[in-house]
């Protein structure tokens, strides 16, 4: 039983760690929000193997209420590459630069 | 009891009653901006009524768990979160009443606005009343969610759009770290419960406990993201400089009182007896805030990025109360709490006087577009000149009190070192705040123009706000009998006591 969970929080962490480097890296901002999501399956796996290991029902409980938080941010986050997009024509980050140069206001 | 509990919501559920009806009420065209701003107003002065209410009514503290059958434990009411939701509730009206004129001014705010305010709102409520990581969680998405929504409203600016990108990408990167922390912590203890992990700490205290340590260091990246610390200050320029000015003001002032709210209580209560562990790295990482938000503040040449800026320094202030909580938890956590009110008076007011100049014709944005303000606008000089006295902390305003406990707190806790470099910062400080006060009064204006008359109710606002810093800094000192800001501290006091009755 505890091989398996060792197993599980690893394969989460890696999962964490794949998603945390997409958003150092990427410039894309779709796979940006992907990697996000990717993140935070990764948590919601370290709950559920964590709730199978004990044998309790509230680590699953605690999943999908990540996984509701998580459809909201996905609301947001979609609807702001949509402005975006429409804005610039790219999906680049690179071309969202006007802050760090001098602004107006 | 069971009837005490729905008292003890009520403010909760005004404030999300309010958020849904001005989402209905956004569908209907006769609504329009100034009506919306007033009922939301209004449903904002009944949820501080019914707070004030609960505050008051028990003379004595009180902590409890409303519908502990539904909830578990996972909402608390007691004078603490009491104390936290009345400044919220505060904010958010003065931020209301202030911004009303620059939400007119511009057109692309709907109704649709103010549901998202009362949103965010009920978020940073639920944010101190929390007892539980996860709803914790949930609290804080709320607000963020709203705000973020809130920064990008003006979809037609580049800028706007841009500055809420940045803030979606790294405050929900700060969001997962919070929630990888808790599963960690669930992992040790089997609970996100607060007070049932700070039992567990102090059981096996002595003993090593690697993952309840990364977990709260994780928690502790988050909050320090939030509050705009040194290595994750980079967005807090951009994002806030981004923003339109009435939430720039509200992300400054009132969403840090709520992120500290939070955070106090988890610190307070779980963390009690593992947190030497943190002290180190919380001692670099507040002279490196105050350090690099001094150099920060002084190459900025828009006084709105200055004022962002600076607000990074008043974090590294807090931070170093903060950091004395583990030697002398009553009198630091107390002069945290202090502060919160005076940073968040002195900073609601300067945003607001900026938005108000920059809602005018003329748009004034840099140092120099402010030569010769005094001569053209005298009150409006004279309040902002206040502001940034208080901001500065020179004595006879609200801003010194709050930096005399801050300091004083250091002191007691031994932390010399750090009260010493504090009041450096505030030496600096005084280059970049009075830059502005000499650029108003010692150039000759451009141009004479007539005096603009100082009217609506932003302005009152205004004028009240800079009445109450003033009177916050003499109040207790020169007339005796008079209420004095006293009360605030004693206030503080109590609800720092409140936390621990279980």
């Amino acid at each position: 039983m505890a091989d398996s969970l060792l197993s599980y929080i690893s394969l989460a962490m890696i999962l964490f760690s794949i998603g945390l480097l997409g958003v150092i890296s990427r410039k894309n901002i779709f796979i940006v929000y992907m990697s996000i999501e990717l993140m935070l399956n990764a948590v919601n796996l370290i709950f559920i193997s964590l709730g199978r290991y004990y044998e309790s029902m509230e680590p699953q409980v605690i999943s999908i209420l990540i996984i509701a938080v998580a459809a909201a941010e996905a609301a947001v986050f979609l609807s702001l590459i949509v402005v975006l997009y429409r804005r610039k024509r790219s999906l680049d980050s690179d071309i969202f630069n006007i802050l760090s140069q001098k602004s107006a206001s | 009891m069971e009837s005490n509990d729905i008292v003890y919501l009520l403010p909760l559920l005004v404030v999300m009653i309010g958020a849904i009806t001005m989402m209905l009420l956004s569908t209907f065209s006769s609504v329009s901006i100034k009506k919306g701003a007033y009922y939301s107003l209004m449903f904002l002065f009944v949820a501080l009524i019914s707070n004030l209410y609960n505050l008051n009514s028990s003379s004595e503290i009180y902590s409890s768990y409303p519908y502990i059958g539904i909830f578990k434990k996972m909402i608390i009411v007691d004078t603490y979160s009491g104390y936290f939701s009345s400044i919220l509730l505060f904010g958010a009206i003065l931020t209301l009443l202030i911004g009303l004129q620059y939400l007119e001014k511009h057109k692309e705010f709907t109704v649709e606005f103010f549901s998202l305010f009362l949103f965010s709102v009920l978020g940073m409520m639920l944010l101190v009343h929390v007892n539980e990581l996860i709803t914790g969680f949930i609290a804080l998405e709320i607000a963020s969610l709203s705000m973020y929504v809130m920064i990008g409203f003006q979809k037609v600016l580049d800028k706007r759009v841009e500055a809420s990108y940045r803030y979606l990408v790294l405050g929900s990167l700060a969001g997962i770290f919070f929630l990888l922390g808790t599963s960690f912590i669930y992992a040790v203890t089997q609970t996100t419960t607060i007070g049932e992990i700070g039992e567990f700490a102090q059981n096996y205290v002595g003993t090593d406990m690697p993952l309840l340590i990364i977990g709260g260091t994780m928690i502790l990246i988050t909050f320090l993201f939030k509050i705009a610390a040194f290595p994750f200050q980079n967005w807090v320029l951009d994002v806030y400089d981004g923003a339109p000015l009435p939430v720039t003001a509200f992300m400054a002032a009132t969403f840090k009182i709520a992120i500290f709210g939070f955070v106090l209580r988890l610190v307070l209560v779980d963390f009690d007896s593992i947190r030497d562990f943190w002290d180190d790295m919380l001692f670099v990482i507040t002279i490196a805030t105050l350090a690099y938000g001094s150099f920060l503040a002084i190459i900025q040449t828009s006084i709105k990025r200055m004022l962002v800026a600076s607000s990074i320094v008043h974090t590294g202030y807090l931070l170093i109360a903060f950091i004395s909580i583990g030697i002398i938890g009553e009198s630091a956590a107390s002069s945290i709490i202090f502060y919160l009110v005076a940073y968040f008076l002195s900073a609601i007011g300067a945003f607001g006087i900026v938005s108000f100049i920059s809602s005018d014709e003329r748009l004034r944005i840099t140092y120099d577009d402010f030569k010769g303000f005094a001569h053209v606008y005298p009150y409006r000089a004279a309040m902002l000149s206040i502001f940034m006295l208080s901001l500065a902390g020179i004595p006879s305003t609200i801003g010194f009190i709050g930096k005399f406990y801050i300091f004083t707190a250091a002191i007691e806790a031994g932390y010399t070192i750090l009260a010493v470099i504090g009041i450096i910062a505030t030496f600096i400080s005084v280059y970049y705040y009075f830059k502005l006060i000499a650029i108003m009064y010692f150039y000759p204006s451009p141009k004479i123009v007539e005096d603009v008359p100082f009217s609506g109710v932003g302005s009152i606002t205004i004028g009240l706000i800079t009445i109450l810093i003033v009177w916050g800094g003499i109040g207790n000192t020169l007339i005796s009998y008079f209420p004095g800001v006293d009360f605030l501290i004693d206030m503080a006091r109590l609800s720092y006591e409140s936390l621990f009755i279980r």
